[in-house]
């Protein structure tokens, strides 16, 4: 080969001007019109944020091998009042698919627990098949006594005397909804989540954009994420819903 | 309008004064979230970015330059759906077919331009084997072409790291495709 500048082929400067040709010819995942994607983020902030998923933040930044280890901290999305002006100062945490509205709870929903859309009993084995997300299974609690498959494989549930365990798609939209009053939830470094220590109401989001279904009260509540599957578990006391938590694999 | 009377409307709620900045911006934060890693997400990133921009605008520095600042928010989003993907941060890009690359010498002649594709496709090969940081700070410097303090602020390290690494990433490439060229 004998091109004209073999004999000093990478000067610094050829380089750098090498490298930036080569950055106008990279070719990307189409981009869509501006003005689209104007019109989509204008409308998730009128929204309050529909669609905000939390993912863990880069606020410090563990090494590879530690973020393996999942034991990332997740930092929830904290909204205060829109520009716009709330009628109330609720404040909204969102993670893995749960938001929860601190501070402008009522009494407590009477609402009685109802099926999920479509939900039906099914096997683990049935129920991993039919999920949209790996179904994970805490090793603390062993196979669960009951398990569900609802709204189309959005949402598993599994079950154990006491304990409820919702598994859901925590990267899209809201699945539940949560209104409590104080005090704050409180952040759980250990898994990366958030502890719901009182009974509050909870209510199922359909994926179809439906209307949420009837309240219901939900005892204290452990929300967390793990990988992209949200996870409320239900029943335990804190020690033992982290215990329980931190045993997913 | 610019950017500054932009964000000083948005900031009182015209949500109108923000498409502005998100439809001047939207471009080059794409290719920003694609380039760092976010492959055919990029436009989710992009979107979450841009949401999540406007929410924290109080914390944007009134007279600085909007674009760094928003594109740090690009780059964050897309290192967190990186590692909660736990998948290396890649270069989601490959070489572009619409412009043919013809050598520099004879254009047209299809063997001088086989060759000059060949050393783009190793350059390019040579900066996915980079580290982490080498490579970011040689997408920032020269294919996003921001300057070193742009680089600094959008990847959240010091002037000096952004020296240093494109430092690194310049020799390693020079000898990468070096090494390729005489041999």
């Amino acid at each position: 080969m004998s091109t004209s500048d073999d004999r000093d082929p990478i000067a610094p400067e050829d380089l750098e001007t090498r490298l930036r040709d080569l950055g106008e010819e990279l070719a990307m995942a189409p981009v869509p019109p501006p003005a689209d994607v104007a019109r989509a983020v204008r409308a998730r902030i009128e929204d309050g944020g529909a669609g905000d998923r939390v993912r863990p933040r880069a606020a410090w930044r563990p090494s590879p091998r530690v973020a393996a280890a999942a034991v990332a901290v997740l930092t929830a999305v904290l909204l205060g009042a829109t520009p716009q002006g709330r009628a109330a100062v609720v404040s909204v945490l969102r993670i893995a698919g749960v938001e929860i509205h601190v501070g402008g709870a009522g009494p407590l929903p009477t609402g009685v627990p109802s099926p999920l859309p479509g939900e039906r009993r099914v096997t683990l084995e049935e129920a991993r098949r039919g999920a949209r997300f790996p179904v994970a299974v805490p090793s603390a609690l062993g196979e669960p006594s009951d398990v569900r498959l609802a709204d189309g494989g959005r949402v598993v549930t599994l079950l154990w005397p006491g304990v409820r365990l919702d598994e859901f798609d925590g990267t899209l939209g809201v699945v539940w909804h949560k209104e409590l009053g104080e005090p704050f939830p409180e952040q759980v470094g250990v898994v990366g989540g958030w502890w719901i220590p009182r009974s509050h109401g909870v209510s199922y989001v359909p994926g179809d954009g439906g209307a949420p279904r009837e309240e219901r009260v939900a005892g204290p509540t452990l929300i967390w994420q793990h990988k992209l599957v949200g996870l409320r578990l239900e029943g335990p006391d804190r020690v033992e819903a982290m215990r329980i938590a931190s045993s997913v694999r | 309008m610019d950017d500054d009377e932009a964000v000083t409307r948005a900031l009182a709620g015209d949500l109108d004064a923000y498409e502005v900045l998100v439809t001047r911006y939207s471009a080059v934060a794409h290719r920003t979230a694609s380039l760092l890693g976010a492959a055919d997400e990029a436009q989710d990133v992009v979107q979450e970015a841009f949401v999540k921009a406007f929410r924290h605008l109080k914390g944007f520095r009134r007279g600085s330059s909007f674009r760094p600042w928003l594109l740090r928010i690009v780059a964050n989003e897309t290192h967190d759906l990186t590692r909660s993907r736990g998948r290396r941060s890649d270069l989601a890009v490959r070489l572009g077919r619409e412009r043919e690359p013809y050598g520099p010498g004879d254009p047209g002649d299809p063997e001088s331009a086989a060759v000059d594709a060949d050393g783009r496709a190793r350059l390019l090969e040579a900066v996915r084997a980079l580290s982490d940081g080498e490579r970011e700070a040689v997408v920032c410097r020269y294919f996003l072409q921001l300057s070193e303090a742009e680089t600094a602020e959008v990847l959240g390290v010091r002037l000096g790291t952004v020296k240093s690494r494109t430092f690194r990433a310049l020799r390693r490439l020079r000898e990468e495709v070096g090494r390729e060229h005489f041999g």
